[in-house]
């Protein structure tokens, strides 16, 4: 659906973005990843053809962005970093003037414009001039305006940046009512955030996807070392075992009830590999209940990766 | 088509949002009112050609700032983005800006036909040569909105683009009085792309194939220079 291929952006001799690939499919929920910086307003930027790419093409559902901006723009709906909101407008003049520039028929455009302002439960702010509107409820009249075409598409940069905490909740809870069948990419600085939102993550830095995964994959990545055994069995034959495996030691040994242990292990070498741990555990008569790795979160995968080459 | 009126109608409502509309409509109103019974009064003619010069020069100062904000405050403010992203192409945007603040400059410009009639009640005027005058200061009016809207094009700031734009109508209004400086090509150029020496023969009923060239070939400039700076983004 969207296809980011190989696509570079110079500001001068700055690179922005640096030859970014990526395919995203049809109902994914994409988070992008990254500090201050990093590149993802511009990238995105790109995405919806506000700024042609230096190098690279972006494809939307097989057609080029810089071949056919039009008919692509017509199915994404965009929310920029700061909401694009006529300040001495009202809602609903506002989101009428968007409905027009979207190609809604006229016919259609009151029908759409009272939807969207029911979806992001405007309501009450219907009437209203725009600059009166607390920050939360900009930011909603800019996730409304994104929607009210029905775009397939739908990109969201740092919707929730500048809210309290009730605000970023309802805005969280507004994204996930977006439909299944769409495609969601929302970029944030803040990771707590986007483990609620997205199922994939791409952690953007210095212009560059540096992890493209599951959200599963990366909380649980290869890379965390430790490992749970619950196992049943005899304590030191059990000890034994592991120390008699390849690649692992151990940390510690909890009682969970009679003959069942909890082992914490160190994967030493990152093996995925639990064959051999098996095997010794088995041979010394002892049955495995259950292996478990430790989950990481995703603020340690992520500053680990901006650790790196500082 | 619909789209460019979309953002045209727009352009116009977006004046009367903010009291700058309302104070050059009223202020204009007043200052050509003053000087239409001043004129009429002193030289007893049925004919509003200095009237017309009264305008053109008041709009030399007024049409900056009606047009300082038509893109510098779309991207001050990131609207720009959205408009960008909709599916509207960017002759479209500008078009449709264009359109919207000629609009408003016709709305400007509206009231002092209640010159004209007090001419008709009161004399006999020279009809032709006012149909010419008001051609003539529209079209004019349309060059400088033109000049502004490029102007604002190339910054984010409001004050920058006005002040930009006055340089480039003062440059091109008051440059005779400084032709005596200048001598051969130098003098030919500035001549001939001085507004005065062109909106002239509207004012005394004349309706030149030069002069509509000079205006309609400059609106173009100016908005295909708008189109590529916002290409550009600038
Ligand atoms: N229009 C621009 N001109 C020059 N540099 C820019 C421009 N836009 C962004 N940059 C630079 O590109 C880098 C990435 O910025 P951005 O995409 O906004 O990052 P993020 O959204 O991740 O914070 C930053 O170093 C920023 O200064
Ligand atoms: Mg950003």
């Amino acid at each position: 659906m969207i296809l980011a291929d190989n696509i570079t952006k110079y500001f001068g001799a700055f690179k922005a973005v640096d030859s970014v690939s990526f395919e995203i499919g049809r109902g994914e929920i994409v988070g992008f990843l990254g500090r201050n910086g990093a590149g993802k307003t511009t990238l995105m930027r790109m995405l919806t053809g506000y700024l042609p790419t230096s190098e690279g093409k972006v494809i939307i559902d097989g057609k080029d962005m810089s071949k056919n901006p039009l008919s692509i723009k017509r199915n994404i709906g965009y929310l920029p970093e700061n909401p694009p909101l006529y300040s001495n407008m009202t809602v609903k003049d506002y989101l009428k003037f968007a409905a027009r520039l979207k190609d809604i028929t006229p016919k259609q455009i009151l029908a759409c414009v009272d939807r969207v302002i029911e979806e992001c439960r405007l309501e009450d702010s219907r009437g209203k001039i725009i600059s009166t509107l607390s920050k939360g409820y900009k930011q909603r009249v800019g996730i409304a305006q994104a929607i009210i075409n029905e775009p397939e598409i739908i990109i969201l940069d740092e919707p929730t940046s500048g809210l309290d905490p009730v605000q970023i909740s309802h805005i969280r809870d507004l994204i996930g009512t977006l439909e299944h069948k769409r495609t969601v990419i929302v970029s944030t600085h803040i990771l707590s955030e986007i483990e609620q939102i997205a199922k994939r993550v791409m952690i953007i830095k210095d212009g560059r996807i540096v992890k493209d995964d599951s959200l599963e994959n990366i909380l649980c990545s290869d890379n965390r070392k430790d490992i749970f055994i619950k196992v049943a069995g005899k304590e030191e034959l059990i000890e034994k075992a592991i120390r008699q495996a390849d690649g692992f030691k151990q940390i510690n040994i909890d009682i969970v009830q009679d003959d069942v242990y909890l082992v914490q292990a160190e994967n030493k070498n990152n093996i995925l590999n639990y064959n051999d741990l098996l095997q010794k555990l088995v041979d010394n008569g002892a049955k495995v209940l259950e292996i478990k790795q430790k989950k990481g979160s995703l603020e340690e995968e992520f500053l680990r990766i901006n650790r790196l080459k500082l | 088509m619909r789209k460019i009126l979309d953002i045209a109608k727009k352009e116009l409502s977006s004046y009367f949002r903010t009291p700058i509309a309302y104070i050059v409509l009223i202020v204009a109103a007043i200052v050509f009112n003053m000087f239409f019974f001043i004129i009429v009064d002193n030289s007893q003619e049925a004919s509003l050609r200095d009237v017309f010069k009264v305008m053109e020069f008041l709009f030399v100062f007024i049409v900056p700032i009606l047009t300082m904000k038509v893109f510098a405050e779309e991207k001050a403010t990131g609207t720009m983005e959205f408009l960008m992203t909709t599916p509207t192409t960017n002759n479209q945007i500008v078009l449709g800006k264009y359109l919207g603040s000629l609009a408003f400059f016709g709305l400007m410009v509206a009231p002092t036909g209640v010159y004209y009639l007090i001419l008709e009640i009161f004399s006999s005027p020279d009809r032709a040569t006012i149909l010419t005058g008001y051609l003539g200061i529209l079209i004019e009016g349309a060059f400088f909105i033109s000049v502004g809207i490029m102007c604002s094009s190339w910054s984010k700031n409001q004050i920058v683009s006005a002040i930009l734009s006055y340089s480039i109508l003062f440059m091109l209004y008051f440059s005779l009085s400084f032709i005596k400086y200048f001598s051969g090509i130098a003098e030919q150029i500035i001549r001939y792309t001085n507004i005065m020496s062109h909106s002239e023969n509207f004012l005394v009923g004349l309706i030149t194939v030069s002069d509509l060239i000079y205006f309609i070939s400059g609106i173009l400039f100016c908005l295909v220079i708008t189109r590529v700076s916002i290409d550009k983004r600038i």
